[in-house]
């Protein structure tokens, strides 16, 4: 029995969280978030991620990556959740996830290597405005190899080269495409989001060509949106974390009445339940990313407990730093909100709390 | 991440279930049997069975052999909880004895308490009890009151403990008391063994809310014990009762998830015999209290690997004391709430028997007070873990 990471996903982890604090640092990110007309996505910090490894992870040696399975990545989305980090990591290793789950050997060859070394963005659209996580939300259709409909919200859809795309066929069934950004009758439109650690679009189809993964039938989408989920959910976990950290060491300082605020009893019983629910959400992402590494029957289970009991760890977390940091936690030069925010957009993302719910519920009643 | 166990301990499951299959009656898999028993009944049943898993040699799992268990790893203990749990067998009734003192003595004990006390509790010949809470003490340790005086080579106990499991049922009793006059909070504290079945000791039942009466209260008037009878040094009562209660790892995880989790697929089942298993909001409710049970298990197995690498818990067994109580009560009240207006029905219809659900509804508001409340807990886990201030 060994429940824990190795030394070396630990190593692995650390060396992103330095980079992240030496050369991306929150001031850094404040600085994205300022830029509302930046595209989001600082070529520092993509090399960086990339000279490390970090979108590599998940692709084979063959391919130029480094072959290894969910367990190693979600220290990545964690560390990067931790640090608010901005860019389009998430985006591009699921669409590497389609292109190796999915993919021809000819289409793995012509995409891995690039999207393993940060050279092409990558980014998948999997649902329309309004559409559930579990397949069924998908508003493109593709017929004869064109593409028709729409896709929101997407993450950085405008820096992706590389567009994965969910559509279904005439006979409904569900299937994943390629599409590049210079694909005809692709249109783009920023949707603004109030998290400023990210860039949103929606996608519009008019007939625009698209290259079909052969592998990409109904359990392909189910498998990629299953992935999507644990890394979404380490992700949370960083976010709940570190919200947490930070929460808990500026009441230990922090004076009121004539002591410090983290001995009032009222605080006290919240944030040790806060430790609680934020440790069973790392590990239930620890577990759902071992099931899907090893293809456990148990997997959809684990999946949908680790993506409810991690929106839900992020969503509290990063309330109660607003709450418990006073009055400084509301302002906008306090990083509090980075936070929230990053919580309150990622927590819905690939199911939310109650859709995981309702899936567990119709997994064992 | 390694989930799996060594083919050792594979092996040892297989022993242990064939062997469980053989000597679990059929009648105690039926969901609430034990409840239907009085609690004479099954208390001679349990005392009889565990004995004959003794001699079959399945108990004492960790133990060394020469204490007459089995030498077995920390997986091979989670294994025997696991299984044992899945195949209906009840919990041993010496389970404060076997999971605090038993340890305690041989850390600590003289060779003499090591040879007279150990073989006797794992055979369940001799049942112990902890009396540690008072009336006006509870979680609060160093509040106890009960003194013994050292009258040539005995001391004479008097005193009042509370909130005993077994008190009616034991043969023993490991309790803190007071022997130094005059001393305040944790000093001056000794742990004596004493004697139940003795004049100056009455044990009364204490009825709880389901009707039964596992707890007790148990009454010194002049009891005698034995200096020699001293767990530990004389005057070191608090030192020793914080080695003992060390002892709770929280390794047990994986039996209670397997034990809780059969309570929500009965509480599911339930559910859809009364409708109400399409209700969007009970399908909320069963779904977050899965969540939680199935923390449980993550957090078993994460405990296991840090037992199993010989690391000290220290103050995360306050996190897995909260995790598993929180979620058992939570569990019972979703019962609640998803059936409705049944739920307080012992015979909503003439073939079902809800009765010993409510035991488990009633058993479920204690579990997050005994054993140090919830809210002891949070403090524990906010001062020695997060490092807030007192």
């Amino acid at each position: 029995m060994f429940f824990a990471l190795t030394d070396e996903q630990q190593a692995f982890a650390s060396t992103v969280t330095e980079f992240l604090a030496e050369r991306f640092d929150l001031e850094a990110v404040r600085g994205v978030v300022e830029d509302t007309d930046g595209d989001g996505h600082p070529l520092t910090l993509w090399k960086g991620l990339a000279d490390q490894g970090a979108l590599a992870v998940l692709v084979p040696e063959e391919h130029d990556g480094l072959g290894l399975g969910l367990l190693d990545a979600q220290v990545v989305a964690r560390a990067l959740g931790a640090g608010v980090a901005p860019g389009p990591w998430l985006a591009t290793v699921l669409a590497a996830e389609a292109v190796r789950i999915a993919g021809s050997a000819e289409q793995q060859s012509r995409w891995l290597p690039a999207l393993a070394a940060g050279e092409t963005v990558g980014t998948v659209a999997l649902r329309g405005e309004g559409g559930a996580w579990d397949g069924s939300g998908i508003t493109v259709d593709v017929n004869d190899g064109r593409l028709n409909g729409s896709a929101s919200p997407v993450d950085y859809p405008a820096v992706a080269g590389l567009i994965v795309v969910a559509a279904t066929d005439a006979s409904g069934t569900p299937g994943l495409y390629l599409v590049e950004a210079d694909a005809s009758g692709l249109t783009v439109r920023d949707q603004h989001t109030y998290d400023g650690t990210a860039r949103v679009g929606a996608i519009e189809f008019a007939d625009t060509p698209a290259e079909a993964l052969p592998g990409g039938d109904a359990a392909a989408v189910r498998a990629l949106l299953a992935r999507g989920a644990v890394l979404n959910a380490a992700d949370l976990v960083g976010v709940a974390r570190e919200a947490l950290t930070r929460t808990v060491a500026y009441d230990r300082d922090r004076n009121q009445f004539g002591v410090p605020v983290g001995s009032f009893q009222a605080l006290k019983h919240a944030l040790a339940d806060l430790h609680v629910a934020v440790t069973m959400a790392e590990h239930a992402v620890l577990f759902a990313a071992h099931a899907l590494d090893t293809d456990d029957p148990g997997a959809a289970i684990a999946v949908a407990v680790a993506g409810s009991k991690a929106s839900d760890a992020a969503w509290n977390a990063t309330g109660a730093m607003i709450q418990f940091f006073g009055g400084i936690g509301f302002t906008w030069e306090h990083e509090a909100h980075f936070f929230y925010k990053r919580a309150r957009r990622r927590a819905p993302l690939f199911g939310s709390a109650a859709e995981h719910r309702e899936a567990l519920a119709t997994l064992t009643m | 991440m390694d989930l799996t166990y060594t083919a050792e301990e594979e092996q040892f499951r297989q022993e242990l279930r064939t062997w469980l299959a053989e000597n679990i009656p059929t009648e105690w898999t039926v969901p609430g049997y034990w409840a239907t028993l009085s609690d004479e009944e099954s208390f001679e049943k349990r005392r009889e069975w565990e004995a004959r898993k003794t001699a079959a040699g399945f108990s004492g799992i960790q133990w060394p052999v020469e204490y007459g268990g089995r030498g077995g790893t920390p997986a091979m203990k989670a294994i025997y909880d696991e299984e044992t749990v899945r195949a209906h067998a009840p919990q041993t009734v010496n389970v404060l004895g076997l999971t605090f003192l038993a340890p305690t003595i041989m850390a600590i004990g003289t060779e003499e308490q090591k040879a007279e006390i150990i073989g006797p509790m794992l055979r369940n010949e001799v049942i112990w009890c902890q009396g540690f809470s008072e009336p006006g003490a509870g979680s609060d340790l160093a509040a106890v009151a009960t003194r013994g005086v050292l009258d040539g080579d005995e001391y004479v106990v008097n005193g009042q403990k509370i909130w005993t499991t077994n008190a009616m049922h034991g043969d023993k009793i490991f309790t803190i008391v007071r022997t130094e006059a005059g001393s305040e909070k944790h000093k001056g504290l000794s742990m004596l063994l004493i004697d139940m079945d003795q004049p100056g000791v009455e044990a009364r039942p204490l009825k709880q809310m389901s009707g039964a009466s596992e707890f007790g209260e148990v009454f010194f008037t002049d009891a005698r014990v034995p200096a020699k009878d001293c767990l530990g040094e004389i005057g070191q009562g608090w030192r020793t009762a914080m080695l003992l209660l060390s002892f709770e790892r929280g390794a047990s995880g994986v039996g209670q998830y397997t034990e809780f989790r059969r309570q929500y697929d009965e509480i599911v089942a339930e559910a859809k015999r009364f409708g109400r298993a399409e209700d969007p909001v009970a399908r909320q409710e069963l779904a977050r209290c899965l969540v939680e049970l199935e923390c449980l298990r993550y957090h078993a197995m994460h405990i296991l690997t840090q037992v199993e690498q010989g690391r000290d818990l220290g103050s995360e067994s306050s996190m897995t004391k909260l995790q598993w109580s929180e979620a058992f009560q939570d569990l019972w009240e979703a019962f609640e709430h998803v059936l409705g207006p049944e739920a307080t029905l012992s015979a909503p219809r003439p073939d079902v028997d809800l009765s010993p659900f409510h035991a488990q509804d009633h058993w479920s508001r204690s579990v997050t007070i005994w054993g140090g409340s919830s809210q002891v807990q949070r403090n524990i886990v906010a001062e020695r873990v997060l490092g807030l201030p007192r």
